[in-house]
């Protein structure tokens, strides 16, 4: 390798709870395409950020070009030659490309001598020659609102490229894009290395470092694990490397007693709400006792099933059978009636009514049944000794009991709210998705074994769960979500983290 | 954010802060800024703002005046105050009910005017005894208005259409096409309004002679108010008012809930109409017996301020509606008594509004103020409410 343009020493940063980066030591050398892998949650984008100027480092120091600099703000990395794709775009939508390009660098001429008017046709001339010579083909003069996402993407490029950036950070560049436009900006990356860029790609996605990346960063838990030379790393390392070795901690789990079948998804195919088949062809069944985890990188439909399965999204083809009968047409609350139990991804706004008090949450899905309501009115009495009960079994804490504003409560007692309304239906049918997120390890704990123990008490879980621990600690049987289809599917013990790992990257097609 | 006060928070700030009471606390305060900020404009033009707050008070019948005319007293102040207050607490009724379900109501003078008309053409210009006439006027008032609530409503639950949009250009559409009606067909040449309706349409008696004094009695002023505790009723202690609460609050929770969200929008938006028509018919065949052609009430714009100043509370809005109305009320009295010109009145009505609309910016700065200066005294800083994002939750949460 040739000389070192960006170096990491001892980067160090904390945000409350958690050490997002641990004594970071990195070094990137002038023209490689360089990989940052990792989890969720590994830290990848913490790190860019920071050379990026977004946060600053409680300890360590960067090099660019063997000087030390301090990075303060994203002007800063600019004037460093340092440009950034962010995974939401910056555009102004009604703008021309060349508008949003040139935005804050405007050049100026003075028209008939005295009006300053921005030098729109220069400008535009260059950004073509840019498009051009990284074989970009995006029209300067377009609209932003008019083009697709994969070009508004190359607009950001293009923003980079204007500005003179000589080291580009991609963060999760192809999460948006369709495999064809996946390939086509790996080609674009690699133009810009062959024409001297540095490029620093931040990603989770196996087979993209495999085709692309000169050499990679494997981070876990904000450390760095390794760093290794891709053409001589196979894809398997590289995902046993990023899931690391350590599993935290293993759950007293009894065999599991499988039942009658209880959930039956047949080819199902969902479109989200931007009309994308989010899901497609999937089926696969639960079954009384059994808990059927779904694994699976964030935005691989996880959602879209889970929402599809309680009818909260239209399904576009293809069954839902539930106790063996097809409830694919039916609406969400005969669902619930029937049995199914659903804890959201995103508890805080489907999940809950945050204004709402404990009490008031609590019967949400209880309120309109008899004995919590007489005619129109609803009986309070009846609702307070509810409330009162679940908070007293589940645990929930609040400062003013069930008359506490939801709002005002902390996250880990939000999701026992929602689980304790969700488990005290006695459904037979129980959706989790990602029931632990951002919890502390006792809250964990104790939701796992509520898990493990309905599945004792005869139900039929399906857990979704972008953690992979999550799911190696919790499930009997195991199905993979990659780009909406199920990648494989088999009994817990046929599988090992790593082969699931792969999957989850979608490394091993077929 | 960055102002850190390293002492107690004072009384002030304290009885402000809290919560429980701050329903009441917030407006009040809100009303007295605006009272202090008309006190200072009157002491600018050389008047005692005493005294011209007293006259107002006096012309809506809450003081005696000095000496009345013959045939009138306090009480005729009073009940003519009261007849103007009816259709402001339908109509601030009529907005708070949509604002509960989380929507925004802007039509309530259109729909107004459309009740109003439409019962003035097939009630107030026909020989009805008067048993039938009234119960009909109301009765066609309310559903007239809320067949308008119910196709704004059904816009925004079929097509998406915003609220304020479709209610807006409503209001444009029944506007022109009954001042069109109005000025071809039922025009008063002299008035240049429409022709004043048969007495036994009309929902205010004039002219009752009691004691002496000649009064007039609003007929809907008891029922306006039992409207507004039954609404109350409605909203804290039913099925149909949760689910209302339910979905104003987080349509896609509601939706989670199995609560039908369309319908709920629908229903209320239907019987917020419903409100807006009783102000119509109270307002146009009540406090005046006759429309003006090509004009918007703006008692309709004025009630989305009034609701907001009750906090959206029914019972909050009995009282807000009857401060403003006072307020609007005593303002000729006191420009011909004082000599303070009747738009001052429009001006501390406007300022209390503008304060109250204000009233949750002022509730966020106590609460943040009281935070930040009780954190300073422990010494440990504030936790700050961050919402976390979802790093992979990707495109949920945009469907309004």
């Amino acid at each position: 390798m040739t000389e070192t343009i960006v170096e990491m020493r001892h980067i160090t940063k904390r945000f409350p709870g958690i050490i997002a980066n641990d004594d970071i030591n990195l070094s990137i050398c002038k023209g490689e395409i360089f990989a940052l892998l990792g989890e969720n949650g590994a830290g990848k984008s913490t790190l860019m950020s920071m050379l990026f100027g977004l946060y600053e480092p409680d300890q360590g120091e960067f090099l660019v070009r063997g000087q030390q600099v301090k990075i303060d703000s994203p002007n800063q990395a600019v004037a460093l030659d340092i440009g950034m794709v962010h995974q939401h775009f910056q555009l102004v939508s009604n703008f021309t490309v060349t508008e949003n390009i040139i935005m804050g660098v405007e050049t100026s001429k003075r028209r008939l001598g005295i009006f300053p008017t921005v030098d729109l046709k220069n400008s535009e001339k260059k950004v073509a020659a840019l498009s051009e010579q990284y074989g970009l083909e995006v029209d300067p003069r377009a609209v932003i609102e008019d083009l697709q996402i994969s070009e508004r993407q190359r607009v950001e490029i293009l923003k980079m490229l204007y500005r003179n950036a000589e080291i580009l950070i991609f963060d999760e560049p192809t999460a948006v894009l369709t495999p064809q436009e996946i390939q086509f900006l790996l080609q674009i990356i690699r133009n810009l290395r062959d024409n001297g860029k540095t490029v620093i790609l931040i990603t989770h996605k196996l087979d993209e470092i495999k085709q692309v990346a000169d050499r990679c960063a494997i981070l876990n838990r904000g450390r760095l694990i390794a760093v290794r030379d891709v053409s001589q790393t196979s894809t398997q390392e590289m995902a046993r490397l990023m899931v690391g070795h350590d599993i935290a901690f293993t759950l007293d789990k009894k065999p599991a007693q499988f039942g009658e079948e209880i959930l039956r998804v047949d080819s199902l195919t969902v479109e989200n709400e931007e009309k994308y088949e989010a899901i497609r062809q999937v089926s696969f069944s639960v079954h009384r006792g059994e808990i059927y985890a779904l694994a699976g990188v964030a935005g691989n439909g996880q959602v879209e099933l889970a929402d599809a399965i309680s009818g909260l999204l239209p399904v576009k083809s293809g069954h839902i059978y539930l106790k063996q009968t097809d409830i694919t047409q039916e609406s969400v609350r005969a669902r619930n009636l029937r049995g199914l139990s659903y804890i959201p991804e995103d508890r805080q706004s489907v999940g809950l009514i945050l204004d709402f008090t404990l009490q008031d949450n609590l019967v949400l899905k209880r309120y309109f049944q008899p004995g919590f309501r007489k005619g129109q009115r609803i009986k309070l009495e009846r609702w307070q000794s509810y409330a009162r009960r679940l908070s007293q079994v589940y645990d929930i804490r609040s400062a003013n009991g069930i008359q506490t504003v939801v709002r005002s409560m902390s996250g880990g007692n939000q999701q026992k709210a929602i689980i304790a309304r969700e488990i005290d239906q006695d459904s037979d049918l129980q959706i989790y998705v990602q029931p632990t997120r951002g919890l502390d390890i006792g809250a964990i704990t104790s939701i796992r074994e509520k898990l493990i123990q309905e599945r004792d008490h005869g139900k039929a879980i399906l857990l979704i769960s972008l953690e992979l621990d999550e799911i190696m600690a919790c499930a009997d049987t195991i199905g993979v979500l990659y780009h909406g289809s199920l990648q494989t599917e088999a009994r817990a013990g046929e599988l090992d983290m790593e082969t699931v790992g792969a999957y989850m990257m979608g490394a091993q097609h077929e | 954010m960055s102002k850190q006060k390293g002492c107690r928070p004072g009384w002030f700030l304290r009885l402000l802060g809290y919560k429980k009471t701050q329903f009441l606390t917030i407006p009040l305060f809100s009303i007295l800024c605006s009272l202090l900020a008309i006190a200072i404009l009157i002491l600018l033009i050389g008047k005692n703002p005493l005294t011209a707050f007293q006259s107002l008070l006096q012309g809506s019948g809450w003081l005696p005046k000095p000496n009345y005319a013959a045939g009138k007293s306090i009480l005729t102040d009073l009940l003519e105050m009261l007849d103007a207050y009816t259709p402001m607490l339908f109509a601030s009724l009529a907005v708070a009910l949509a604002f509960k379900a989380g929507l925004f109501n802007i039509g309530v003078s259109g729909q107004m005017l459309l009740a109003g008309f439409v019962t003035t053409v097939l009630v107030g210009y026909q020989d009805f005894p008067a048993g039938l006439a009234k119960p009909l006027v109301v009765l066609l008032g309310f559903i007239c208005g809320s067949l308008v609530g119910a196709l704004i409503g059904f816009l925004k639950y079929r097509f998406n259409v915003n609220e304020v949009v479709s209610s807006i250009m409503l209001n444009y559409i029944i506007q022109y096409v009954v001042g069109f009606f109005i000025q071809t067909r039922y025009v008063d040449v002299v008035s240049r309004q429409s022709r004043t309706i048969n007495a036994p349409a009309r929902l205010t008696l004039v002219d009752v002679a009691w004691g002496g004094v000649k009064l007039r009695l609003p007929l809907l002023f008891i029922p306006a108010i039992l409207m507004a505790v039954l609404l109350y009723f409605y909203l804290k202690s039913t099925v149909g008012g949760y689910e209302l609460k339910a979905v104003g609050l987080n349509r896609q929770a509601a939706r989670y809930a199995g609560i039908k969200v369309g319908k709920r929008l629908v229903s209320s938006m239907t019987l917020s109409g419903g409100l807006a028509g009783l102000a119509g018919v109270t307002y146009y065949l009540g406090y005046y017996a006759s429309i003006k052609p090509n004009e918007l009430a703006s008692l309709g714009f004025d009630s989305i301020a009034v609701s907001l100043l009750g906090n959206s509370h029914p019972l909050g809005i009995i009282f807000s509606s009857l401060l403003i109305t006072s307020l609007d009320k005593g303002s000729t009295y006191m420009n011909s008594t004082v000599g303070v010109r009747q738009e001052v009145s429009s001006l501390v009505t406007g300022m209390i509004l503008l304060f109250s609309a204000c009233s949750a910016y002022i509730r966020y700065k106590v609460d943040d103020s009281l935070r930040l200066s009780l954190a300073g005294s422990e010494g440990t800083a504030a936790p700050i409410q961050r919402k976390t994002p979802a790093s992979g939750s990707g495109k949920r949460g945009k469907n309004a």
